[in-house]
């Protein structure tokens, strides 16, 4: 690949860091997992790269890869010694001080999305996303209809579980 | 929490990302030059791998039995026989996976690529089924004309009691070896741990497609 294409994919991920970051964060709770995920998302992503459709959007590629990824992850071997060490993270978090009321919610709405089953996960995280139910289901290969009945059970759920929580 | 409530929070949530992110470029050009290798283990090679040990399984089989092919070793041509029949579904259906396999396509929609890729890992318990029907054959495979004449009363006793019983537990397990009985304790014993949640995680993706299809 050409030394162009490289630098174009380097961009495309410092750009979409936050996505994958948010689908890995989503998919796994431990965090030597999540950073094999976010490892295993962009090497998926890179050896795609070439063979990426311009006829889809090129957030709908990368959602569907990061989404596949993620969601067969299970598939897991042990390393081999050849493998870089993994204390190099590619998307790290830098220290965060602030606390605050903002924070626990972004937790607790992390958490509840965490604890949706694989498929809903995926939804939800289109959905806050701000993707169109049309994209959602280009994304997902569901009807819109679909999209929109799911969206709204889901909601139902987390606006229960946060209601739930404010009362204690 | 309201629609909008929700949505701000992730947007808040996105805001400070994109301040806290941080990229190890380095690692990412070490990805492209392709020193960073997948931790995942393809499981192609593996079904590869099983091919081609099965191929040579078979092969060897097929040698025994061209230069068995005698009356008195009837029994044993018969059980090799029937090893070699079962042994090549079994490596037909692997060689379908591996199709279907080249097939995937992560980039396609998520629906689809999920219900490919958990239907090729649930079929994995199709192939435990049918290669258990070899079990029978573990007991004759020995038998010759010089054991069928000097074979005492009690060995023969001893001897059509565990055919009998290695083809019951065949029929029984060709029978109930199935998806449907992963949750059962003797399916998590059959199936090695890790493998075993792998394919209660598979069924339970299939279940989610099938709701929202």
């Amino acid at each position: 690949m050409t030394k162009a294409k490289q630098d174009q994919f380097l961009l495309l991920i410092k750009e979409n860091k936050g996505i994958i970051y948010k689908i890995a964060k989503s998919y796994c709770k431990d965090e030597e997992d999540r950073k094999d995920l976010t490892q295993e998302i962009i090497i998926q992503l890179w050896r795609a790269y070439d063979k990426y459709d311009p006829s889809y959007k090129l957030s709908t590629w990368m959602y569907r890869i990061a989404l596949n990824v993620s969601i067969s992850f299970f598939r897991k071997s042990k390393k081999t010694a050849n493998d870089i060490s993994i204390d190099e993270e590619i998307i790290h978090l830098t220290d965060d001080p602030s606390s605050g009321e903002l924070e626990t919610n972004i937790h607790l709405l992390q958490q509840f999305i965490s604890g949706l089953k694989e498929l809903d996960r995926a939804i939800m995280l289109l959905y806050l996303e701000d993707r169109s139910y049309k994209d959602i289901s280009e994304i997902l290969g569901i009807t819109e209809t679909n999209v929109a009945t799911k969206i709204s059970r889901i909601k139902e759920k987390l606006k229960q579980k946060f209601s739930l929580i404010n009362q204690y | 929490m309201e629609e909008l409530a929700l949505k701000d929070l992730w947007q808040s949530y996105d805001h400070k990302l994109n301040k806290l992110l941080e990229i190890n470029s380095q690692y990412l050009r070490e990805i492209q030059t392709q020193k960073v290798r997948s931790t995942l283990r393809p499981v192609s090679t593996i079904k590869i791998i099983a091919v081609v040990f099965g191929i040579l399984w078979v092969a060897g089989l097929g040698f025994l039995v061209i230069h068995s092919l005698t009356i008195s070793k009837i029994f044993f041509v018969i059980s090799l026989l029937f090893n070699m029949i079962v042994s090549t579904i079994a490596i037909i259906i692997y060689v379908k996976h591996l199709v279907l396999i080249s097939q995937i396509n992560n980039s396609s929609d998520v629906v689809q690529t999920q219900s490919k890729l958990m239907k090729i890992k649930l079929s994995t318990v199709q192939v435990v089924r049918i290669l258990l029907l070899q079990l029978p054959m573990y007991t004759t495979w020995y038998i010759n004309e010089k054991m069928l004449s000097e074979l005492s009363t009690g060995m023969w006793i001893f001897q059509i009691g565990m055919t009998t019983l290695f083809t019951f537990a065949a029929i029984w397990f060709y029978r109930n070896i199935s998806y449907k009985n992963l949750h059962k304790k003797w399916m998590r014993i059959l199936f090695s741990g890790k493998e075993w949640t792998g394919l209660v995680q598979a069924e339970n993706i299939l279940e989610q497609i099938k709701n929202l299809e």
